[in-house]
């Protein structure tokens, strides 16, 4: 029989970071993916701890995470491996090519394409804002056709931001020539900027309508590849420096951030198994043996030493609803929940409290381990990350992809 | 989640699958996945409604593996294409390429026209809508059937059904007598049945989903027997397994396909696993020779990783790095098209690049047409795994 160190189920963020820090530490692993992953829908920043509970903005990440409640993951991941974790990834992003930048004693706020500002941890360079603080004048640099992306929208949505509220906004747009067919997206754009003339032309376009030394903001679209070409010969070519925004879905910074992660894995020697939906798993007194994929054909028996539960929350199938109850599938994990299904939302609009609903998902020890109602452990060799992790609302406090971060990585060392 | 519930109301717009398919990123002309596929399904269910751009999918697959809602999203896509041709005049060129293995038939039966595909002059098929610079494949002297006949086989009591598929009949035998050979190296015997025909994955593609149908009729009710028997049953064509197992059941309702895709194998994946009984033949020669490898979408559909790259890892001395460049562009006959060639090209050409970049000059790959794209597009020499499974356990004797 074949048998890996560690079988890793889901290949989100989560995933990814578990199978790369255990490839690190030198164990065999293999990776039961299943779909893309949230990445490419929510986006490459890393955001790890931006609001309190109250709604009352973080003052650094690193504050934040002191003030976290009992449940939450941070507090049993604990802070010197947050902080390990966040090297290793930063230290995988820079030996890739595509360095991000940021820490923990700092927030980062960064422009949405809606002219609001959003707090965060980590960016890749094309999301550096330390040009846009500084400059008295900024533009706003839109494409014909391009859905989703208001330049003018940007521009008056900054004038209310007091921080912004005092520089000079100009508004240009390039034509980028892609009427024909569909409608444009960030994505055509960033593939036309891919290409050698596509660049080529844009520069062009943008040397009519910009001058040298302007600070530019655009749409995520500096290249689809995870690397900063794209960005530094725009910049070299017409003396500028460009900021993308937060983007809508597709999103190109997640879909770099994946790419590069799951290039990092294969370069490492990770099995990876697309396609592989995990339906059960074999487990014998405490340990798991086993998990057990489902194809239209037949199973397939993965066998290993450790296994690593990442496979989502709600939205990736990690968890799924049921009146009344909410259920883990795979290794049939408790997941508290209160049986009255009114109790689950936050009906309140506009509420700063977190949803309840969220927060639902599985308990585990420091070593994210699963646990009972009682604290017990109950499984040795299962461990548990991201986000179907019990006690955190990421889209309220905005923690999602740190929390997939420091969670892969803390299961990953404690097998 | 089972993967063949024709549902467009799992989709929850996301937009995955438009990042993630290769012709879209190739071309503006086809609006992409989502909007062709699962968007105007829900349409489609209440009013006769075409989207034009349909005819850009070349069902690779990729949308299907990217998407978070384990929406079938290409076979959406086929089976409204079918749709759209159901009252609709054919083109020859369509009819053609769908008819590969009547067109083999053919050419055998009529001396004369041997090499039919290849004699006829690139600018007649050009006229008709076949790109002159495709790399079509040529007719093989002697099909898989008829070398497979004269072939003298060690008798065992363990037997495997093979299931051989028109290309490697009648464009690639070799592959098929290699695949024998490998079998016969583990003390299996290699049944083949007369009766098979053509999976219909180029029929399917083309919108003949009808006679599509027919065809797997036939082989459900020879697969069925055989599985019933407790013969393994095995594949070296990617698409040809993925049609069998999968697509049959995404897109016709057959009684046994689901009893039978249990036993049905790639026979990278079938090796490996008699590895995990501990009854494969592990003589293997040492191979002191370096590869690139490319794995097919239609294998990476499949859910079961990438057998070939595991089971040449086998071989001592062998060096098989993964491209690891996506889509190859081909798509069974997509590539061939007149109209499609450029963007089919233009899909591969990260994986030609790659394959440039390594210096290595022979590509191995699972997938026929996979291997003559990439031929074409790289300059390569292309293999099956097998062969050098066949090669390596050669080498052991030597
Ligand atoms: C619209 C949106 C915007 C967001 N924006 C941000 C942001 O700006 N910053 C930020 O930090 N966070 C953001 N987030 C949150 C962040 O994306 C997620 O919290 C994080 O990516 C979760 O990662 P994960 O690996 O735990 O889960 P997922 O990415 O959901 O990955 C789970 C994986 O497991 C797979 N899987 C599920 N079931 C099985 C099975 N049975 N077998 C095998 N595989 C299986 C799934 O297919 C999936 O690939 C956003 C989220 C959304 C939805
Ligand atoms: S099957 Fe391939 S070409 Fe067709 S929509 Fe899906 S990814 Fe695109
Ligand atoms: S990936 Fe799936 S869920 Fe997302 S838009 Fe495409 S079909 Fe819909």
């Amino acid at each position: 029989m074949r048998e890996y160190d560690i079988v890793v189920i889901g290949g989100g963020l989560a995933g990814l970071m578990a199978a790369a820090a255990a490839t690190k530490r030198g164990k065999k692993v293999t990776l039961l993916s299943l779909g893309s992953g949230t990445l490419t829908i929510g986006g490459g920043i890393v955001d790890v701890m931006g609001y309190l509970e109250g709604g009352i903005p973080a003052a650094t990440p690193s504050a934040g995470l002191l003030q976290v409640g009992e449940g939450h993951p941070y507090k049993k991941i604990g802070r010197p491996a947050i902080e390990e974790s966040i090297r290793f990834f930063k230290e995988i992003c820079e030996q890739e090519g595509y360095s991000y930048i940021g820490n923990l004693d700092k927030t980062q706020w960064i422009p949405t394409a809606a002219g609001t500002l959003k707090p965060t941890c980590l960016v890749p360079k094309t999301m550096d804002t330390t040009e846009l603080k500084k400059a008295d004048k900024v533009t706003v640099l839109g494409f014909d056709a391009l859905k989703d992306f208001y330049p003018s929208l940007i521009a008056k949505n900054f004038k209310k931001i007091p921080a912004f509220a005092q520089k000079e906004y100009e508004v240009v747009m390039v034509d980028p020539k892609l009427s024909e067919g569909r409608d444009v997206t960030a994505l055509d754009v960033a593939r036309w900027l891919d290409t050698e003339e596509g660049l080529a032309s844009c520069i062009e376009k943008m040397r009519n309508v910009i001058d040298s030394g302007s600070v530019v903001i655009i749409p995520p679209v500096l290249g689809t590849r995870p690397d900063y070409a794209v960005k530094e010969k725009l910049e070299k070519a017409l003396g500028c420096h460009f900021i993308e925004t937060a983007s809508v879905p597709p999103s190109i910074t997640g879909l770099r951030l994946r790419t590069m992660l799951v290039r990092y894995l294969k370069k490492n020697g990770v099995r990876i198994v697309e396609q592989a939906i995990v339906a059960k798993s074999i487990v014998e007194d405490g340990k798991c043996v086993a998990v057990i994929t489902e194809g239209v054909d037949r199973e397939r028996t993965y066998y290993a030493k450790s296994f690593i539960l990442a496979n989502g929350g709600f939205y990736g199938g990690g968890l799924l609803a049921e009146p009344g109850k909410v259920i883990e599938p795979i290794f049939n994990l408790p997941v508290e929940a209160p049986t009255d299904h009114e109790l689950w939302a936050n009906y309140s609009l506009f509420s700063s409290e977190a949803q309840p609903f969220a927060k639902l998902g599985l308990d585990v020890d420091e070593k994210m381990r699963p646990l009972d109602a009682n604290g017990k452990v109950l499984l040795n060799n299962v461990y548990v990350a991201g986000r179907n992790l019990r006690g955190y609302d990421f889209s309220f406090e905005k923690s999602g992809n740190g929390v997939a971060i420091a969670s892969g990585y803390q299961a990953a060392m404690s097998v | 989640m089972k993967k063949h519930h024709n549902n467009p109301d799992s989709c929850t717009a996301c937009t995955v699958c438009i990042a993630n398919c290769p012709v879209t990123a190739a071309t503006r002309k086809f609006r992409g996945p989502k909007m062709v596929g699962p968007t105007l399904e829900r349409m489609r269910l209440s009013q006769d409604d075409i989207e034009p751009s349909l005819e850009y999918c070349s069902n690779c697959k990729n949308c299907d593996m990217s998407c978070p809602s384990g929406v079938p999203i290409s076979t959406l896509n086929m089976l409204a294409r079918a749709k759209y041709f159901k009252n609709r005049k054919r083109s020859l060129r369509d009819w053609i390429l769908s008819h590969g293995e009547k067109m083999a038939k053919l050419s055998a039966a009529t001396p004369g026209m041997a090499n039919f595909g290849m004699k006829m002059s690139r600018g007649i098929l050009k006229k008709i809508g076949i790109s002159d610079k495709a790399p079509l494949p040529a007719y093989a002297s002697k099909s898989f059937s008829k070398l497979f006949k004269n072939l003298k086989q060690t008798s065992y009591p363990d037997k495997v059904v093979f299931y051989p598929g028109c290309f490697i009949n009648y464009n690639d035998p070799q592959v098929g007598m290699d695949f024998v050979a490998v079998m016969q190296a583990n003390k299996l015997e290699v049944i083949v049945e007369e009766d098979f025909v053509c999976c219909g994955s180029p029929l399917v593609v083309n919108g003949f989903l009808d006679e599509a149908e027919e065809n797997a009729k036939q082989n459900v009710q020879i697969l069925k027997k055989w599985t019933d028997k407790g013969y393994p049953i095995i594949t070296c064509c990617t698409s040809c397994g993925l049609m069998l197992k999968q697509e049959y059941q995404e897109l016709f309702h057959i009684e046994g396909v689901a009893e039978y895709a249990k036993h049905l194998y790639d026979a990278d994946e079938f090796l490996l696993d008699l590895h995990d009984q501990g009854r494969l033949n592990t003589n293997f020669g040492t191979l002191n020779e370096k590869y690139m490898y490319h794995a097919p979408c239609h294998l990476r559909a499949q859910g079961m990783g990438l057998p070939g790259v595991e089971l040449l890892a086998l071989i001592p001395g062998l060096d098989v790095q993964d491209a690891d460049a996506g889509c190859c562009g081909i798509s069974g006959n997509y590539g061939f098209k007149d109209d499609k060639y450029d963007i089919s090209m233009e899909i591969g050409s990260g994986l030609f690049k790659a394959i440039k970049d390594s210096g290595r000059d022979t590509v191995v790959s699972e997938c026929g047409t996979c291997r003559l794209q990439i031929g074409h597009g790289a300059n390569v020499k292309t293999l099956h795994p097998l062969t050098l499974v066949r090669k390596s356990y050669e080498a052991y004797h030597k």
